[in-house]
């Protein structure tokens, strides 16, 4: 559909994008807006969606407010989450990509039936074995690693790293191995290095999901002092009496972490995202 | 937010490689040495996958046989299909259960596709070459990286009941004043339409860049033997777009159906602090974790999760089928 | 966390070092700092307890840092967990990750007896402050003659009305518990003021708290003690809360819904619109406030086995497993003092739990604005013997009591919905005999 336009057609086309992509992000400057008036103009109607005047006092009350061990601090929520979405990507990364080599690469008896077996683990969404893992795993509630590990080991990021190891070719290692490197350092110093795009798509899915993560937490975490972000924010708007200036204050800081990965990397969003879907 | 059944990245600029077996041609000397290496290099990851997939997983079918509840002092008891007779055929029992899978239906069948139609619709207009396009693109695709305990949060100000909400202040604006408060979570009209919408604004901007990057896939010579043939544009879409991303868009369909009846996170939120009508919008997994975490009755939320489980691979498995005749044309 | 957590803790990540060596690296050190390690030679007391509303966290908060200034060797670490996944996040934890002390909600007191998670207090706390503790409270925290839990403050339902209305209307209200009107009477009082009222809407019961919730069930098993059932007789449902006199009185509570504001911004009652609200203690400060002299407080309409109101509410108990059993007891001596009770009951407005301080209450002492609710604790019912000579009944002490509530207020939401008050009832008892029967019945050991 890429042809010339005309003049005409191209203002109808910023036109019609200019009024689709307004009402998209509306709810986005509903919440940025909000955050920065006072919490009495949040919930106002129409007429209170121009702010009269604007202030960090929201952001100063919900950095202030939670203050004690009993109720958690915010930084520390912050802090919860990037340690467990840095551990998910980077253990998820390493552990990941060297099974994909392992099974997509290199050929030993068995492996093809490893391989099915990932599949076939695929099939099960994490919503699946959520019940059963909250039994299992009943007796480490409230601890940083029980809401870490289980994501690590990810199938589909498996089968992402297999998918682009294959399409690798096989004079590559041919090379390095008449060199005489081994499976391991053919893997690091040569496979990995050329293998940007895919960590980089891998890494960005994976952080997304983890860093929204929030039926786990529900199940699993009680304890302020272990309690992700995403988790705290329904917890602080289901607080009576609600202050909702601050609560979309705190939603802010929530999204602001992504919102700085998504600016650097936006195009690997994208790509990672569309790669995941389409064929060749 | 996480991805089914999705084809690969593939390095940039190469061309995807034939099959595995020719891909890495070894001698019989190597394959040993191999096997320790491959089997060391893939342990920790299928470790970590046989003991928080499979074997809960498999746990999960064990436990929907058995009486079995959170901090009981009794010893699960063997109860047989028990609890598979009771969230299907009790009459007691089977309401809130079948209205969660009736729900599901609805969610899916309005969701699967509007999102889809949309997601089409957004990638054909940001399929252009205009300035400043990577822009919009991006402003679409925003939502997606929104978690959606904070997506529901918005939307729940922005559909409050009273007047105070902001559509229904909009809409007591555009109609001059005769629209009254309406309670657009709680009434159960209303209730599921609200969801869906926030599910939509949330959830298109991921489809939209999986159908854009088919549309791009389209070679443009196409289009341009078309235009020779003064095809018109309806006729373009209808014979050059529509078959050209037919697959993307039979994965994309399928991959909504998935997602939407693995929704969980907004309606447990809204439910539980935010006055949504609980009835009309309960979902399969909304059941299982309350049944678990409310009610402690883990045999049968165990029963809801398996039951879970099967419908989701139904749909993976049709939409393999689905695709697989789509990559034939 | 106490010393039994991290030794499991230690154990799970060895297994976990041996199958996933990096993840155990990243995870298990990253974990390690959520483990507060008790300096030597002096005890820590971890203790749970509900957010609650901000005044209430701040009062426990207050009580819990001057106890740790009056002490030497024992500190109090308090986390205060949300109020809609209290109760869950007890019934989730292993009893053995249980802080020392924890607070609960009453009805779920034998639930957590039952399951092994909470510690008889009678050899812990103080008998002064066994002593001090109301007839009510101690009834509510009983268990075969044992006390698993005490509160610092108790509850109580009851009818806030607005004079200026209902002398308007021309309406006669009873004076107290003694000429209670019956629920005839109440429905010819609604029908009065309905003619008086623009949108004919005079009641508020709190519609928007949702009726399938603990709110439907503590706020509304009045009407079905007050017609002569009750939830739960002898283990069983079926009898007792499906009787003709039961189905009849909750006939006549979804006949008023059509009087009922919906009341969507929790003002009604507050600015006017209704000049009658159904709902408990707690909503005194605002109401006072709003209405001052014109609030008159009245007793639950009379279903014919005399007038009946909910009661008890969050309790303090020690843990089954708790090493610091003497120093917990040492905190909840603490904490139902009369300057932290006093703290408590002024922030929420709630019947002080104890003797000393409701004796000195401006609220509920004789001639008080609350005088009724004391008059109702005062005549405790306990579970079982649901007279017509006392008021205030305790909710089922059973351990199925989570089943309980969850069919009984469901069936109650689906009645003021609509539905036929007979099936739904005969549905609830049905549900709730089945639970019993699948747990034996809830044995206590």
């Amino acid at each position: 559909m890429a042809r010339t336009r005309t003049p005409l057609r191209r203002f109808l086309d910023y036109t019609v994008l200019s009024v689709l992509a307004f009402v998209f992000v509306l709810p986005v400057l509903y919440l940025i807006l909000g955050s920065f008036k006072p919490s009495g103009e949040v919930l106002s109607g129409l007429a209170g969606f121009l702010p009269t005047h604007l202030s960090f006092d929201n952001y100063k009350a919900v950095l202030d407010s939670f203050n004690s061990d009993a109720t958690g601090y915010f930084w520390r929520f912050m802090g919860v989450s990037l340690l467990l979405s840095t551990v998910v990507v980077l253990g998820g990364l390493i552990i990941n990509s060297m099974a994909a080599y392992g099974l997509a690469r290199l050929r030993w008896k068995g492996q093809g039936a490893v391989f099915t077996l990932v599949l076939l683990l695929m099939l099960v969404p994490f919503e699946a074995v959520a019940v059963p893992l909250f039994y299992l795993f009943n007796d480490q509630r409230n601890t940083i690693y029980i809401q870490a590990v289980p994501f690590i080991a990810n199938a589909f990021s498996i089968y992402q790293f297999a998918t682009f190891f294959r399409a690798i070719p096989p004079s590559i290692e041919e090379a390095a191995r008449i060199d005489g490197a081994g499976p391991w350092r053919t893997f690091f110093a040569i496979i990995v290095p050329m293998s940007k795009p895919v960590f980089a798509s891998v890494a960005i899915l994976t952080f997304l999901t983890q860093w929204g993560s929030f039926l786990w937490p529900v199940l699993m975490v009680s304890d302020p002092l272990v309690r992700p972000l995403p988790l705290e924010m329904s917890v602080f708007q289901g607080q009576m009496p609600v202050d909702w200036g601050q609560v979309l204050a705190f939603g802010v800081l929530l999204i602001l972490p992504v919102l700085i990965v998504f600016a650097f990397f936006q195009r690997w969003f994208v790509q990672g995202v569309a790669s995941s879907a389409v064929k060749g | 937010m996480t991805i089914v059944n999705p084809a690969p990245a593939t390095p940039a600029g190469r061309e995807p490689a034939p099959t595995p077996a020719s891909a890495a041609p070894r001698r019989s000397g190597h394959k040993n040495r191999d096997r320790v290496h491959g089997l060391l290099m893939s342990a920790p990851a299928l470790g970590g996958l046989i003991a928080f997939v499979g074997v809960p997983f498999v746990y999960a079918v064990v436990l929907s046989f058995y009486n079995v509840r959170l901090g009981s002092p009794l010893p699960p008891r063997f109860f047989g299909l028990e609890q598979y007779r009771r969230i299907f055929t009790d009459p007691d029992m089977s309401g809130p259960f079948l209205r969660s899978l009736l729900n599901n239906l609805t969610f899916a069948a309005v969701v699967v596709p509007v999102q889809t139609g949309l997601a089409l619709a957004l990638a054909i207009l940001l399929n252009r070459k205009l300035k400043a396009i990577g822009l919009f693109r991006s402003l679409f695709f925003l939502p997606v990286v929104f978690p959606m305990a904070l997506v529901a949060v918005i939307w729940r100000l922005i559909l409050a009941r009273g007047g105070d909400g902001l559509l229904n202040s909009a809409l007591n604006v555009v109609s001059f004043g005769n629209w009254g408060a309406f309670d657009w979570l709680g009434d159960s009209l209303t209730a599921m339409a609200s969801i869906i919408v926030l599910s939509v604004w949330q959830g298109v901007g991921f489809q939209m860049v999986i159908l854009l990057a088919g549309l791009q896939q389209i070679p443009g010579e196409l289009y341009e033997a078309a235009q020779l043939d003064r095809a018109s544009a309806w006729q373009q879409f209808r014979h050059v777009t529509l078959p050209g991303i037919r697959g993307t868009l039979v994965f994309v369909a399928m991959l909504t159906s998935v997602l939407s009846f693995r929704v969980f996170d907004q309606i447990y939120i809204l439910v539980k602090g935010g006055g949504l009508d609980e009835d009309s919008t309960r979902t399969v997994m909304y059941q299982a974790v309350t049944t678990a975490f409310d009610q402690n009755n883990i045999g049968q939320a165990s029963a809801i999760t398996v039951v879970f489980f099967l419908v989701v691979v139904a749909l993976t498995l049709i939409q393999r089928r689905v695709a697989r005749t789509g990559n034939e044309d | 966390m106490n010393t039994p957590s991290g030794r499991s803790r230690r154990t799970a990540c060895t297994a976990l070092a041996l199958a996933l060596p990096l993840a155990a690296l990243a995870a298990c050190g990253g974990g390690s700092s959520t483990d507060t390690s008790a300096e030597k030679g002096s005890a820590t007391i971890t203790v749970w307890a509900h957010q609650g509303q901000a005044s209430e966290a701040s009062a426990l908060q207050n009580a819990v840092k001057s106890f740790n200034s009056s002490q030497k060797n024992t500190h109090v670490k308090l986390t205060l967990i949300p109020d809609t996944d209290y109760t869950k996040t007890i019934t989730a934890t292993d009893a053995s990750k249980l802080p020392d002390v924890m607070e609960f909600d009453g009805p779920t007191m034998a639930n957590f007896v039952y399951n092994k998670k909470l510690a008889s207090i009678d050899d812990y706390v103080s008998v002064r402050t066994m002593a001090n503790a109301t007839d009510a409270i101690k009834a509510q925290g009983e268990i075969d003659g044992k006390h698993y839990g005490l509160g610092m403050y108790d509850s109580g339902l009851g009818i806030y009305g607005n004079k200026k209305l209902l002398d308007a209307a021309g309406v006669k209200y009873p004076e107290g518990l003694s000429d209670d009107w019956t629920a005839a009477e109440f429905t010819a009082a609604l029908q009065a003021l309905k003619a008086k009222d623009a949108d004919g809407r005079t009641l508020d019961i709190q519609e928007g708290n949702g009726l399938a919730t603990e709110w439907g069930t503590y706020g509304f098993s009045p009407v079905v003690w007050s017609s002569g059932g009750s939830l739960l007789k002898d283990g069983k449902a079926e009898g007792a809360l499906d009787t003709p006199a039961v189905v009849s009185a909750l006939k006549t509570f979804q006949s008023w819904k059509t009087y009922v504001d919906p009341n969507t911004d929790g003002n009604a009652f507050a600015k006017g619109r209704v000049a009658l609200s159904w709902v408990g203690h707690w909503m005194y400060p605002t109401y006072s406030k709003a209405l001052g002299d014109d609030l008159i407080v009245l007793p639950l309409p009379d279903f014919g086995n005399g007038p009946k109101t909910g009661q008890g509410s969050w309790q303090w108990g020690i843990s089954a497993g708790t090493k610091n059993g003497k120093a917990a007891g040492a905190f909840l001596d603490s904490l139902l003092n009369d300057t932290n009770v006093t703290a408590m009951t002024t922030a929420n407005g709630a019947p002080p739990g104890t003797v000393s301080v409701l004796a000195k209450s401006d609220l509920y002492k004789q001639g008080g604005p609350l005088q009724l609710f004391a008059d109702q604790l005062a005549k405790p019912c306990g579970d079982s013997r649901i007279g017509t000579s006392c008021v205030a009944v305790t909710r089922p002490v059973t351990a199925g009591y989570p089943t309980v509530t969850a069919k009984f207020s469901q069936a109650l939401s689906d009645v003021y919905g609509g539905a036929d008050p007979e099936t739904a009832l005969a549905k609830a008892a049905r549900a709730i005999d089945q639970d019993f029967s699948d747990n034996d019945g809830y044995q206590l050991p």
